[in-house]
């Protein structure tokens, strides 16, 4: 295994390869607090990309609830069982990665699920909404709360599914950092379905091999972000590339809310793959639960977070979520309005800080009748 | 009574063809044809030899515990081929893929050219490849005739549409053939792992562990069946360069076990084994 330095953890870590990062990364933030479950990124994915034969249950882009919600089954609690709960120093992880617990003969430590596992994508993961019954009570191990956790693959720094591989059939585009199975040269042996801690890359019975999500690189190498980030209906995701924090731009909305803001932060930071997409973490749930999702900075992010409205500059740049088809790799705030910019310097879309809010009076006095509220 | 049962001994004894005693390599007996079904009678007038399985262990992800023992091989020899029958132990059939499903399968190895030193035993080395013919289980069934839909392996499977099963499209035309090949990705890219199979052996180079690719051409024949006790499958390829009844060389085998999750490095394989031509019969 090579030394590498993870910086999410805070310190080098062992792995697989040598580190090589791409010229630029692909990457992602997603806002929890916005997300409502509709599933139209599922769909959107699914209707682009897993519509053949074996892909019947296989979802690039999954929305599950959270705490109990999962897909494939459990897939973040049986790992989490499995590795030593570490500790973290401020913002060095102590305990050990997957990659550095491996046991003896094999590259990660990983568990692999059973096809039944994939069977129930957001089946009854919302059943506490459900109204009860006066006078019943529901008695849980904390508190009712939930959230929506929208995944995708996590095209990530260290990917454990390509150190999985014992083929080398998985790759890492340096030109965008895209983590791509090679269909010309997987074999199906699944190693990396297993490796994989967050269970992203999926066995096709159908054609004998391993696939996973692809980032939607045709439309990321024209300028354009993803299908399950474009159709989002509540707006909670913006796609671009983000540096390492030693090369953040505050221009770069994406090292603005990583690294400047430190407001998005990463799913499971100490399995050690230095993922690419970044949670806004939900504000009204457990911090002790979130810790451990999102690493030790969920505290002052949510803090940073709930201070939006007071915040011009993160408020404008939230704003620019879902407002625009393009990827924005600039953006600039002039005042009361935000700007998506790209490459070339040229704004693709603008966004006031504040949309103008109309008061109209409860009586409408032309009809003679009462206004109701709805949409 | 002691008479009537050294009768029944030696009236059974007439009724069996002694089956050749184990031999220490692998022998190919020359033969005018060669068979080409496992259950095939005639395989037991070849020589058996009985090859201890080990452990992958070279490199990761090995196998962590032995599964496999053995597997018995015989062989003929006809003209510029060879027929090997190899039969292991196996309890349970598996030969449906999935996620977490794995295949039964075996494979011959024998060196790419003759070469003074023989190559390293797992996967060949840099310079000095193996050539490999590799057998599975579930397109063996393929090969069979089981079907090439979902719901041979989710049997209550619902499927409401694929887009390349439209109505708009002819079913079988270039046009719907074309739209099927882009939804199976590994397909168009020429790297048929699944679906339907005019053949249940592919022939593969590797040049150490990692390296493994297609073959030139597909010169391996063959076909599986299930014994009381496990998998016979017989592989008929071209005599290794190097061999002939003058020039012994060597050969390998491996075999994976799918219900122990057996797959790709995790597997149980020989190291080389001496293996020769014999002109007759002992």
């Amino acid at each position: 295994m090579a030394r590498v330095y993870n910086w999410q953890i805070g310190r080098e870590m062992s792995y697989w390869y040598p580190e090589s990062r791409p010229k630029k990364q692909f990457a992602a933030v997603f806002d929890t607090n916005k997300c409502i479950a509709c599933q139209t990124c599922t769909l959107a994915c699914k209707t682009t990309w897993t519509s053949g034969k074996g892909q019947e249950y296989m979802l690039w882009n999954n929305v599950e609830t959270k705490p109990y919600g999962s897909y494939p089954l459990a897939w973040d609690l049986k790992l989490l069982d499995m590795l030593d709960a570490g500790k973290w120093a401020g913002s060095t992880y102590q305990g050990q990665t997957i990659f550095e617990s491996a046991a003896a003969g094999e590259r990660v430590a990983s568990w692999r699920p059973s096809d039944d596992d994939y069977a129930y994508p957001n089946v009854g993961e919302d059943d506490c909404a459900n109204q009860i019954d006066g006078g019943a009570s529901f008695s849980l191990p904390h508190m009712a709360w939930f959230y929506y956790l929208a995944r995708i693959c996590n095209h990530c720094t260290y990917p454990a599914c390509l150190a999985s591989c014992p083929r080398g059939s998985i790759y890492k585009r340096p030109e965008d950092g895209i983590v791509l199975v090679d269909q010309g040269r997987c074999r199906g042996y699944q190693e990396c379905v297993k490796g994989c801690p967050y269970k992203k890359v999926y066995f096709n019975p159908m054609t004998g091999t391993s696939e996973k999500c692809i980032g939607c690189f045709p439309k990321m190498e024209q300028g354009l972000q993803p299908q399950c980030f474009v159709n989002c209906i509540g707006k909670i995701r913006m796609a671009g590339y983000l540096s390492t924090p030693d090369q953040a731009r505050p221009d770069n909305p994406l090292d603005y809310l990583v690294h400047v803001r430190k407001v998005a932060l990463p799913l499971y930071p100490q399995f050690g793959l230095e993922p690419n997409v970044y949670y806004i973490p939900p504000i009204h749930v457990p911090p002790m639960f979130l810790r451990q999702m999102f690493g030790p900075g969920v505290d002052a992010a949510i803090k940073t977070y709930r201070n939006a409205a007071n915040d011009d500059d993160l408020a404008g740049l939230l704003g620019l979520f879902g407002s625009t088809e393009q990827v924005m790799t600039r953006w600039v705030r002039r005042g009361s309005e935000v700007a998506g910019v790209d490459d070339r310097g040229t704004t693709l879309v603008r966004v006031p800080l504040k949309e103008p809010v109309v008061e109209r009076a409860g009586f409408d006095r032309v009809y003679q009748i009462m206004r109701t509220n709805c949409p | 009574m002691r008479y009537a049962l050294m009768t029944l001994i030696a009236v059974s004894l007439a009724g069996c063809t002694r089956a050749p005693a184990p031999v220490a390599d692998v022998v190919a007996v020359v033969s005018a044809s060669l068979p080409s079904d496992p259950a095939d009678a005639a395989w037991n007038a070849a020589p058996e030899h009985v090859a201890k399985l080990l452990l992958q262990d070279l490199v990761e992800p090995r196998l962590q515990a032995v599964s496999t023992p053995d597997v018995r091989v015989r062989a003929f020899t006809a003209g510029q081929e060879i027929a090997l029958r190899l039969e292991w132990p196996d309890a349970t059939i598996n030969d449906l893929p999935a996620a977490g499903r794995f295949n039964d399968a075996c494979a011959v190895q024998v060196p790419l050219k003759p070469a003074a030193a023989v190559p390293d035993p797992q996967m060949g080395m840099a310079g000095n490849g193996v050539a490999i013919s590799f057998w599975r289980a579930d397109w063996q069934a393929t090969v069979k005739g089981r079907g090439d839909t979902i719901r041979e392996i989710y049997p209550n499977a619902l499927i409401d549409h694929y887009p390349f099963d439209a109505p708009s499209l002819e079913k079988g035309s270039a046009a719907q053939q074309k739209m099927a090949t882009e939804y199976a990705p590994a397909e168009g890219a020429g790297n048929r792992r699944g679906g339907a199979r005019t053949t249940a052996v592919e022939d593969l180079i590797a040049e150490g562990p990692g390296t493994l690719h297609p073959a030139p051409a597909a010169i391996s024949r063959g076909s599986g069946v299930r014994t009381p006790t496990g998998w016979a499958v017989v592989i008929t390829r071209p005599l290794p360069d190097g061999l002939s009844p003058t020039s012994p060389s060597q050969i390998a085998f491996a075999v994976w076990e799918g219900s122990k999750q057996e797959s790709g490095a995790r597997k149980m394989r020989t190291g080389w084994i001496p293996i020769s031509i014999r002109e007759d019969q002992p």
